[in-house]
């Protein structure tokens, strides 16, 4: 049965001041308590009554969640309250990894990029998650404050299902650190959403590529595979194909077949298991192909 | 003597665009809509208990517990509002009584001083179900296998030109048998076959559905609703409520999107039976967004089986059409949605062996209701492709074999009435011109697949026999003009319509009419309903009327006052002028005070008010067997649509690089208006044909939010749509204006299945033609890897 009625339930909103505070707040109030930044994902599911929570933890305002910066020798660091708009149109990251830009600008729309962000994005774990992706391609690590003070948590070791982390109780990410992307890296993303804007993804694709005299091929490639599995997926197999045989049209179909075999889609409402794993092949191909052809410029 | 004013050469407001007279409140967004009104701290918030199986009786209800909760005021229940309503066939009641018949369908309601309260004592209501077979599908719920949803159909009201099989989920079976159609197939050289399905969709107007009402101490209610249809809701919910239609009371401020899902009577009816128990209180209840999706009015589904053929000439000499409507838990509305695709079956073709069975079939799936359209989408998805199919087969070229067979003035139409003038052909000219038909084009990029297709279209209002129209127009001291009308704005213009026509009759400037609004029934004059593209031809002829009743009433005191004769005098930018003598008067004062007579002699006139109406005269029933008769609807809009598409090979995806528009309008009164009609409505129409389905499943609506029910945005129609109209007059139009507010979506879906068609020699069976629709068509067909 849908709910023909349904609305925001009561809940308590809480500011802490610090982030030992934050971080005490919601280690004491495990399971009733969540932090939240913009507000685009968790509002919607409260009112659904798909997320039953007492508290809400604003985390905006907290040390380190509104940076935004680059360091030649560090990379780039978003912090947690850093809106997707200010992300896509900031010229460092314009300038350094075009591909995030290109990503965060596929999520949904314009008004909610306003207010989304990429941690947001990250900590949802959503296996549609747009940003997610590219952000694993390019070695992510997210900045953590918990009980037990600072940490970093890999990306790629962050995942266990859909909506499920690593993060325990009193965890606040802070932040997200991309490392300088390697010389000469091209990236793209793919979405394949029902229409234009607004939609989430049936299928996404990150790719990179950047050149390696250590692979045999001569180049590296990251393949990052969005609504395809339950936790955003990197397809390594194909990953490896890729830098081990030398880069032609054949071996970019080949390496897309192998993307498509190691995914393992649902049939839902946005799409069926057998049109998406189509799809991951065929955006697989045409995202490799337009990286490959700008690197082999 | 003559000042320049009156010197000043009048421009006709007719055809001309002028700006609307509802931007600046739009724009702005001071505009009032329904959920803006306010009714201070007495107003009581209301909640619906729903149904939440598709087919159950009711054991029982238990509302004892509600009633304690504190806050809660009323509790109402189906035995206390136990009269069938409905527009048409009246098989609805405002709460079920004894039975079930689809997920949403209103059970209880409750009104208490806070939406919080009347939640929880929604909650609180205990009812006891008996779950039964369901029936999902119309052509199995049209067989005697199926479990009946209605057993006491043959007790409901119906009016006469509907056809209910008793004792069957059959609530209205159209006919039409003309000519011979089984001989016809022998001399045909060519025949397709073909079956599609076309599925539920929504109106998703922005605005929700929302209505307050209130009845007072006298038992006199007044309801505020955003409304197409002010006047039949008062009819209809005052027979429910049994008060009279005099003691009832509708204002119906400016409409957020209708779409036809705000006409006729849904939601409406559940805070006014509320009030009824609450004398005194004002009792609202506004929609959420789910509630809109899978409780309100829907475009029922289809299941079509089409048959055409033609002689080897490419005469097409039969068309048989078998239409299986899924109408869900009531018909009162939908059944006359079946009449008309019924009636219309033929559709803009002169085809002389028709067999069509139109059936209405009763399903527990959401109530099918009025769409933009009535009817005439669903049925042009089928005919026109498989004519589309069928030109291909006998050789000809798709514009050449559309010419050759679309009706022409003076043929004898599908229910044997006689077509009036209209310019069918110059439409599809304009499409294949526009959109360079006959030229093959390659794809801009290897990876993808081009193609065009078209489509023609007709409609006509489709109603019952004799919707009515009416108008009064007043002025002022300034010699202003105020026009009374009934018909609702919908954002199509039709307020800037109406003052256009007013301005014209009476021989104002267009910027001196004002229309009276809101529309409210107790002092609104009547209007049937805003529905079937009918307000230009229908209320126009009433306001035209009415404005030149006013006139004809000014020129008489003039002429009286001037001793001359009322033809030699006119008004011309708001004065009276004399051809003869050259005297002339402003409209100021004398339209409230007359004019004096000569040497103290009294006065003449007096407060100027002209009033019209209109109302079609000529409309007669169909035979029950044959379909035929003399004349079954007014007049016919016919048009043509045409896409220029590319498919891309690696997703499916459809492009449009250029589509087309060609509708004869009769007369654009506003150019503009009817451009943006004509824009906004294929607009719906290939949004319906690549986005829009209700999922369904064992009657649960599956994706009853627009997270995953996707419609068309802005980025979406990134492409040059071009409008040419056509203007052949309509005799029965005012300015020979006809309506186009329907007809640009009728034959969208038909055109781009034609377009794809064209670039993959694929005919899916139905829309959406979503990507992986497509792409999966083409990767089982072997055109795409």
């Amino acid at each position: 049965m849908i709910n023909p009625h349904p609305g925001l339930p009561e809940l308590e909103y809480v500011k802490p001041a610090t982030l030992v505070e934050a971080s005490q707040f919601l280690a004491e109030h495990n399971g009733t308590a969540k932090p939240f930044s913009g507000g685009t994902d968790c509002f919607v599911r409260l009112r659904d009554g798909v997320l039953k929570v007492d508290y809400l933890v604003d985390i905006k305002g907290l040390d380190g969640t509104k940076e935004l910066s680059f360091d030649p020798k560090k990379g780039l660091t978003i912090g947690a309250a850093v809106p997707m708009n200010k992300v896509a149109t900031n010229k460092d990251v314009i300038a350094h990894y075009p591909n995030l830009a290109m990503a965060a600008n596929s999520v949904a729309s314009y008004q909610l990029r306003n207010r989304a962000t990429i941690v947001g994005n990250i900590c949802n774990a959503s296996p549609a998650g747009d940003t997610i992706g590219t952000c694993m391609a390019l070695d992510g690590v997210l900045n953590v404050h918990g009980t037990d003070g600072f940490r970093q948590i890999p990306l790629n070791s962050f995942f266990l299902g859909p909506g499920r982390t690593v993060l325990k109780p009193g965890d606040v990410v802070i932040s997200i650190t991309l490392p300088v992307p390697p010389a000469g890296m091209v990236g793209v993303y793919k979405k394949l959403g029902r229409n234009t804007i607004g939609d989430l993804s049936i299928v996404g694709v990150a790719v990179l590529g950047y050149p390696n005299s250590k692979s045999p091929s001569g180049y590296t490639f990251r393949i990052a595979l969005a609504s395809v599995a339950p936790v955003p997926f990197e397809a390594l197999k194909a990953e490896a194909l890729l830098s081990e045989k030398k880069i032609t049209e054949e071996t970019i179909a080949q390496a897309a077949d192998i993307a498509m075999e190691s995914v393992t889609p649902i049939d839902d409402v946005r799409g069926s298991a057998r049109y998406r794993k189509l799809m991951v092949r065929n955006l697989t191909r045409e995202a490799i192909t337009e990286v490959w052809n700008q690197l082999s410029k | 003597m003559a000042n320049a004013k009156s010197k000043e050469k009048p421009s006709s407001p007719i055809g001309a665009s002028l700006q609307r007279n509802d931007v600046y409140e739009k724009v702005t967004g001071s505009a009032i809509y329904v959920d803006d009104l306010q009714f201070g701290n007495k107003l009581l918030y209301a909640h619906v208990l729903r149904s939440p199986h598709p087919h159950a009786l009711i054991k029982s209800i238990d509302t004892s517990k509600a009633e304690k909760l504190p806050g809660v005021k009323v509790v109402v229940t189906g035995k206390d509002f136990p009269e069938r309503m409905g527009l048409y066939l009246k098989d609805k009641t405002i709460f079920a009584l004894d039975r079930v018949r689809f997920i949403g369908e209103p059970v209880a309601a409750v009104a208490a001083v806070s939406e919080e309260i009347a939640m929880k004592a929604c909650d609180l209501i205990e009812v006891e179900y008996e779950v039964l077979e369901a029936v999902f599908d119309a052509e199995y719920g049209a067989s005697e296998k199926a479990p009946l949803i209605h057993p006491q159909l043959g007790e409901y009201y119906c009016p006469n030109y509907l056809f209910p099989k008793p004792g069957t989920n059959i609530s209205n079976h159209f006919k039409i048998r003309r000519g011979n159609c089984e001989a016809a197939w022998k001399e045909c050289a060519y025949i397709v076959e073909r079956t599609f399905h076309i599925p539920h969709i929504q109106h998703v107007p922005i605005e929700t559905h929302g209505a307050i009402a209130m009845m007072d101490e006298k038992g006199k209610m007044t309801i505020w609703a955003s409304s197409q249809s002010p006047f039949a809701q008062r009819n209809i919910i005052a027979q429910a409520l049994h008060i009279t239609q005099t003691d009832l009371r509708v204002i119906a401020p400016l409409v957020g999107g209708g779409f036809g899902s705000k006409a006729g009577v849904t939601m409406e009816a559940i805070p006014a039976a509320l009030a009824t128990k609450c004398k005194g209180w004002p009792v609202k209840l506004m929609l959420t967004r789910e509630e809109e999706f899978f409780t309100n009015f829907v475009r029922q589904g289809l299941t079509t089986h089409v048959k055409v053929g033609c002689d080897k000439d490419g005469n097409i000499l039969a068309l048989k059409n078998v239409m299986y409507w899924d109408a869900g838990a009531s018909t009162e509305y939908g059944a006359n949605v079946v009449r008309a695709a019924g009636y219309s079956s033929s559709g803009p073709y002169d085809i002389p062996n028709i067999e069509t069975d139109s059936i209405c079939v009763y399903t527990n799936h959401p109530i099918g209701g009025a769409y933009r359209g009535f009817g005439m989408s669903e049925l042009h998805t089928g005919i026109d492709q498989a004519i589309d199919e069928l030109a291909e087969k006998a050789g000809f070229d798709k514009v050449t074999f559309l010419k050759k067979n679309a009706i022409s003035e003076g043929d004898i139409i599908v229910t044997g009435m006689k077509m009036h003038a209209m310019g069918i052909q110059e439409c599809i000219d304009n499409v294949a011109k526009s959109i360079e038909f006959s030229k093959k084009e390659e794809p801009t990029s290897p990876d993808r697949v081009r193609g065009k297709g078209i489509a023609i279209m007709w409609k006509a209002p489709a109603t019952s026999p004799n919707p009515g129209s009416s108008a009064w127009v007043e002025l002022a001291e300034d010699g202003k003009v105020t026009v009374g009308l009934g018909g609702q704005e919908l954002g199509q213009g039709t307020f800037t319509v109406m003052a256009q026509m007013a301005a014209a009759a009476l021989g104002v400037k267009y910027e001196d009419v004002r229309i009276a609004g809101p529309v409210d029934t107790q002092y609104s004059p009547y209007e049937w309903q805003t529905v079937a593209s009918r307000l230009t031809w229908s209320m126009g002829n009433a306001v035209r009327a009415a404005a030149a009743d006013a006139r004809r009433q000014i020129l008489d005191v003039v002429a009286e006052a001037w001793k001359e004769n009322p033809e030699d005098l006119d008004i011309v930018n708001g004065v009276v002028v004399s051809y003869k003598s050259e005297k002339e008067t402003p409209l100021a004062n004398l339209v409230i005070y007359g004019l004096p007579r000569e040497n103290n002699g009294g006065w003449i006139g007096g407060p100027i008010v002209g009033r019209g109406s209109f109302m079609p005269q000529y409309i007669t029933n169909l035979d029950l067997e044959t379909g035929q008769g003399p004349r079954a609807v007014v007049h016919y809009t016919v048009g043509c649509e045409g896409l220029d598409i590319e498919i891309d090979k690696n997703t499916g995806k459809i492009h449009v690089i250029k589509a087309a528009a060609s509708f004869d309008v009769g007369k654009a009164i506003n150019p503009e208006l009817v451009k943006g009609q004509i824009e906004g409505g294929f607009v719906q129409g290939l949004s319906s044909a690549l986005f829009e389905e209700i999922r369904l499943r064992n009657g649960v609506m599956t994706n009853p939010s627009f997270v995953d029910y996707r419609i068309a945005t802005a980025p979406d129609v990134n492409f040059p749509l071009d409008v040419p109209f056509v203007e052949v007059p309509q005799d029965d139009g005012p300015w020979g204006a006809r309506g186009v507010g329907e007809h640009p979506m009728v034959p969208t879906i038909a055109a781009l299945g034609n377009a794809i068609y064209n670039a993959t020699g694929i005919r899916l069976d139905g829309p959406p033609y979503s990507a992986e629709k497509v792409y999966l068509a083409m990767y089982d067909a072997g055109l795409t890897k």
